[in-house]
């Protein structure tokens, strides 16, 4: 059996410039960030972003400029910041172009995918300029003829219900991101993913995938994932790279784990305003640490047991929150 | 009901009377959908008073949770505290197209008289000015919903004649290809469901004609004029049905929104 456990490096090596590419997790919970500072760590470059939402983890990538088509309904960091500054930036450069979708189209997209079909009809967002004929921006960039066979001919369609009588529907295409990077809080020696908490859209983004990476916060054996089946989510077959690396989606929380570190999201969005600062941030947290090790040695004992889960709640009670 | 204890201007902020006001649009038992933020306060607050029973559905895929802490933001572990179902998008997105969510709560940057919002750009869409966050669910919810509810800033730039993009349909949409502006009705036919109910922002409260799917002023939050809130908007508003004040936040309200749904601070300042 081929061994999948690897290093971090050697699974973002297996990412190739130009990639279309798609993450587990909900704007900034359970997003693989250790892959992320690796990615910019080896420069990759033309990305192609395809999301069911996005969030912090995106806006480094399009920042640092390894983003070249963004599409998905949502970028942000929740409370810690609400404007997308990067993506704002790469927009009115125009060295990214953004697809907008809505999050049910996005996610019916995905979940085409997964499913092996070229396309689904959705009810969502009927009326609305998404579905503008003038706004299908891949369309206006030269890219939806054929030359890539992972970008659809259309941005969507409408079609008549043939079997009820109910009317006119949307059409949005199956998305088939040749990589997933997932953070998980288990998985098995041969793959076997284990999420607690909620899936978000995982299951779709996975299954819609050609190449699975993983990063867990802990690789388990088989046979105990395999004594209560009905918990996990992916079998291992699916799944071809396995990274144990804890505290990997830091600063983004992780169900039973650890909670979003709030400060640090709140630092990076406000550093994110203008490209020098954003340049600095990266300097000082990603190339300035050699690896995931370094980068938890210098967030410190203390910052990270503040954030560790209780493990009866599944979030922790030490973490300020609030302003009381 | 006869004892209501009302606080005086002064002893409330903004965001309670927003968040109270919110609440009260709750009915019990009914089916709510709700984003990260001030919907969460609205809808828990309602739990605590009038609409005990009613379910409470996140985003990010939880149902019904009876968690003591707020949550931050949908994804948050909290939302999974002692729910009735722990899942993800797929199962409740679809739930909604299902036609199963009686109520939504949204927020927006931009709206027109007819309810559009636009959470998607500054300008126009091929030269934008400034990107903002995107649609997220807003404008699936605000199809497929019985009813929605927005919570907004009141500002001439944000209450708009019309809005620089629709990310979220109102009573009045684009039907494509031709982008001519139709009834809601007309452009979702069969898939009808209703639409957005009332606005709330931090000076009144406002209602839809739904036949003409426009905009009117329904109470005025206390201490506002009609007068500062027609230099607050960007369209003349219509006071025809104007039913006076907002009825005031409540002691026992106050008391619950900061002792019990948000002793941390964390949306309440």
């Amino acid at each position: 059996m081929v061994d999948k456990r690897c290093s971090l490096q050697e699974a973002v090596q297996m990412i190739q410039d130009n990639d279309m590419i798609t993450f587990s997790g909900f704007v900034i919970w359970r997003r693989p960030m250790a892959a992320i500072y690796e990615m910019l760590r080896q420069e990759k470059k033309g990305l192609h972003l395809v999301e069911v939402n996005s969030g912090t983890h995106a806006e480094l990538l399009v920042g640092a400029g390894a983003v070249s088509v963004w599409e998905s309904c949502w970028i942000g960091h929740e409370l810690y910041g609400k404007v997308p500054y990067c993506l704002d930036r790469k927009m009115r450069e125009r060295s990214v172009i953004i697809e907008d979708y809505s999050h049910q189209q996005m996610l019916y997209r995905m979940t085409a995918g997964a499913m092996g079909i070229p396309y689904l009809p959705t009810w969502a967002s009927r009326g609305t300029d998404i579905l503008n004929p003038e706004y299908d921006m891949l369309e206006k960039a030269g890219l939806r003829n054929g030359a890539n066979e992972k970008i659809p001919a259309k941005k969507f369609d409408f079609v008549q219900d043939p079997f009820y009588n109910e009317g006119e529907l949307i059409h949005v295409p199956a998305v088939r991101p040749r990589v997933c990077i997932v953070h998980a809080q288990q998985v098995g020696e041969e793959g076997t993913i284990r999420i607690a908490g909620q899936t978000y859209s995982d299951e779709q983004a996975i299954k819609a995938s050609d190449l699975v990476i993983v990063l867990a916060e802990e690789i388990v054996p088989e046979s105990y994932l395999r004594e209560e089946p009905e918990r996990n989510l992916i079998p291992g077959y699916l799944v071809d790279a396995i990274v144990e690396l804890p505290w990997s989606a830091h600063p983004t929380g992780a169900y039973g784990f650890y909670d979003v570190d709030g400060p640090f999201i709140r630092e990076f969005a406000a550093a994110s305003r203008t490209d020098e600062r954003f340049v600095a941030w990266v300097d000082e947290w990603v190339y300035g640490v050699k690896d995931h090790e370094e980068y938890l040695n210098k967030l410190g004992v203390s910052r990270l047991e503040k954030l560790r889960a209780n493990s009866y709640r599944k979030y922790s009670t030490k973490v300020k929150r609030g302003s009381r | 009901m006869a004892d209501k204890q009302y606080a005086k201007p002064g002893e409330y902020s903004v965001v309670d009377m927003l968040a109270v006001a919110a609440a009260r649009e709750v009915k019990d038992e009914e089916v709510v959908f709700a984003g990260t933020g001030l919907p969460m306060l609205a809808i828990m607050l309602a739990q605590q008073l009038g609409a005990p029973n009613c379910k409470l559905i996140y985003e990010a895929g939880t149902i019904d949770s009876k968690g003591d802490s707020l949550p931050s933001s949908v994804g948050d572990p909290r939302c999974v505290t002692k729910a009735s179902v722990a899942s993800g998008l797929f199962d409740v997105f679809n739930q909604l197209q299902r036609g199963k969510i009686d109520l939504a709560y949204l927020g927006g940057a931009e709206i027109d008289k007819y309810g559009n919002v636009n959470t998607t750009v500054v300008g126009d869409y091929l030269a934008p000015v400034m990107r903002f966050p995107g649609s997220g669910g807003n404008p699936d919810i605000n199809s497929l919903a019985r009813r929605t509810v927005f919570i907004m800033v009141q500002e001439k730039r944000r209450f708009k004649e019309n809005v620089d993009y629709i990310t979220s349909p109102g009573w009045m949409v684009k039907k494509w290809p031709e982008g001519t502006l139709v009834h809601r009705r007309e452009a979702y036919g069969k898939k009808f469901l209703g639409g957005p109910s009332a606005v709330i922002t931090n000076m009144a409260v406002f209602r839809f004609n739904e036949e003409t799917g426009v905009m009117y002023v329904d109470t005025l939050h206390p201490g506002i004029t009609r007068e500062q809130l027609q230099e607050n908007t960007g369209f003349e508003l219509d006071f025809s049905h104007c039913k006076g004040e907002t009825e005031p936040p409540t002691y026992e309200e106050l008391r619950i929104l900061h002792d019990v749904v948000d002793p941390e601070g964390i949306f309440l300042p």
